[in-house]
């Protein structure tokens, strides 16, 4: 059995692919009640005036850095309109295609451990 | 899509911030309020790390192809580089977000505002790419199925075997389209109508003794083989593309059509007629392959002279001419040659080398280069080769290579 999966450049401008970004944690992301994550708030993130990415997730502060990608990511997705079989019963020369949906050329990288954040400090009075 | 979130207010960020122990004007005015989607989906895409080359590709619009077949690991293929995919997990969460603003696209002056991002998919895995050479041993061991010995010999018992067009090729061996057509050449295949065979070496001693016989009977071997003439000739024998491909694989097109040396400040001569001029090396090396072929241990006096005797007149021979093709034992009395031809020995360095410390414990370097020069790479010279798998000493006051670990 074969299959070939082809990339297509964009419709409109292989030069215009859009670029996204990875925010690359330590870890993994955890809720106190087992609960789906869709829609749920993740944190706030600033930038210092140097550019130095600061992540304020639940009670923790985490310090990252801007990471230029020695090798960049593309993210790939079926396209599902050019699915074609030759020939349904074996299977056989199955040709899918696949899109670069976006290119992902940096990435904020928090490695340091986080820092607690107290949150109960007496208001200034 | 997501409406129900809630905007969070300038007034608990700042909060946090004051938590965290930082000032306002530490930071940039823009904060990126960053929520799952609610369609948070982490099977919907792949991770590809780009290689230099496929990003340039992808950038102009050209093809990238995957190939592959169940058993194979899958290959990623660009016109000319063959890349094997390996799968990368790491212990980090990848956040997937489209729309996050990075480090200089954020303003830094301003009031103080806040922007919704949101992660798409997070991710613990990704796709890596590592350049490899496609399997020429695996595409030589189809064409082999069904060697080409004639146009009366197709439709017999021995000539059953599949056949392959070069879409086929491309889907089986799993290489890019320059790659294969490369390794084609180097294994002297030839399109007959349409479909890619290697001539049986019986059958091209026949076509190459007949265009050689009709270079000594015109005197074309110093004049040169005019290429329609010799079509017209030989066509009715032998396919017209058989015929080409042999000349094309055993002389060189001659530049200045057909008058042997030239003046390169002559002008080209006007005409459409093609010239070949036959090359002594290559028709030496068949000669010797063809004495050698069958014959195990030759004793090596007599298969010079045989060999001299053989070869078209004018021709001289050459040990040099035997590199790669035959191996010769000066230790023994008397002095013995045997066909060694480097298409036959492993692909893999590693059994390749095995092979050849089986053969001979002890190895000159003038003796083992002609072996393991197609394994050489951009970045790794016969040098380089010889460092990583074989052992150094001296011999008799010359440097010899042997093998690292025991042969199996």
């Amino acid at each position: 059995m074969y299959f070939e999966i082809n990339f297509f450049p964009r419709p409109d401008s292989p030069n215009q692919c859009p670029e996204w970004a990875i925010v690359d944690l330590q870890g993994s992301l955890e809720t106190r009640q087992p609960v789906p994550l869709g829609g749920k708030f993740v944190g706030d993130l600033h930038f210092t005036k140097q550019n130095v990415p600061i992540l304020i997730i639940g009670h923790h502060i985490l310090y990252g850095k801007i990471v230029d990608m020695e090798k960049p990511f593309a993210v790939i997705v079926k396209d599902e309109s050019s699915e074609t079989a030759t020939d349904r019963d074996t299977d056989k020369n199955t040709s899918v295609n696949y899109v670069v949906k976006a290119l992902i050329k940096k990435k904020l990288l928090f490695k340091q451990r986080p820092k607690p954040i107290i949150a109960n400090i007496p208001k200034k009075l | 899509m997501d409406s129900d979130q809630n905007e969070r207010s300038l007034e608990d960020i700042n909060t946090v911030l004051e938590y965290a122990k930082l000032e306002l004007s530490d930071v940039k005015p823009t904060v990126q309020c960053i929520y799952f989607s609610q369609q948070l989906d982490n099977q919907s895409f792949k991770l590809l790390e780009l290689d230099d080359t496929v990003l340039e590709t992808l950038t102009n619009g050209e093809k990238v192809v995957i190939r592959g077949n169940t058993d194979d690991m899958a290959v990623l293929c660009t016109q000319t580089t063959t890349f094997e995919i390996k799968e990368a997990e790491i212990s980090n969460s990848m956040l997937i977000t489209p729309q996050l603003d990075i480090g200089e696209d954020v303003d830094d002056s301003g009031p103080q505002n806040t922007k919704v991002s949101k992660v798409i998919s997070v991710m613990n895995n990704y796709y890596e790419l590592r350049p490899c050479k496609p399997k020429v041993a695996k595409l030589k061991k189809l064409l082999e199925e069904n060697m080409y010995s004639g146009k009366e010999c197709e439709e017999d018992e021995q000539h059953q075997g599949l056949k392959y067009c070069f879409e086929d090729l491309l889907n089986i061996v799993q290489g890019s389209e320059v790659e294969i057509k490369e390794s084609l050449k180097k294994l002297k295949a030839c399109q007959i109508e349409g479909l890619w065979r290697v001539l049986d070496f019986d059958f091209l001693s026949q076509v190459l003794n007949h265009i050689i016989q009709l270079c000594e009977e015109n005197d074309w071997l110093s004049t040169g083989i005019p290429l329609d003439e010799c079509l017209e000739t030989l066509g009715q024998l032998f396919p017209r593309e058989v015929i080409a491909h042999v000349i094309d694989c055993y002389a060189n097109e001659m530049k200045s059509g057909g008058q042997g040396d030239h003046d390169p400040d002559d002008q080209p001569m006007q005409i459409d007629a093609k010239f070949f001029s036959l090359s002594e090396d290559k028709i030496c090396q068949f000669f010797a392959e063809l004495v050698l072929k069958n014959s195990g241990k030759f004793n090596l006096k007599e298969f010079l002279k045989v060999w001299e005797q053989t070869v078209p007149q004018g021709m001289r021979t050459s040990l040099s001419q035997l590199e790669g093709i035959a191996l010769i034992d000066r230790n023994c009395m008397p002095e013995v040659i045997w066909y060694f031809p480097v298409e036959d020995l492993p692909e893999d360095v590693g059994e390749r080398f095995n092979t050849l410390f089986k053969t001979r414990e002890k190895w000159s370097l003038a003796e083992i280069s002609p072996y393991i020069r197609d394994l050489t790479t951009l970045k790794v010279d016969v040098g380089g080769l010889l460092t990583k798998y074989a052992r150094a000493s001296m011999m008799n006051g010359i440097k010899v290579f042997s093998s690292r670990k025991p042969v199996t």
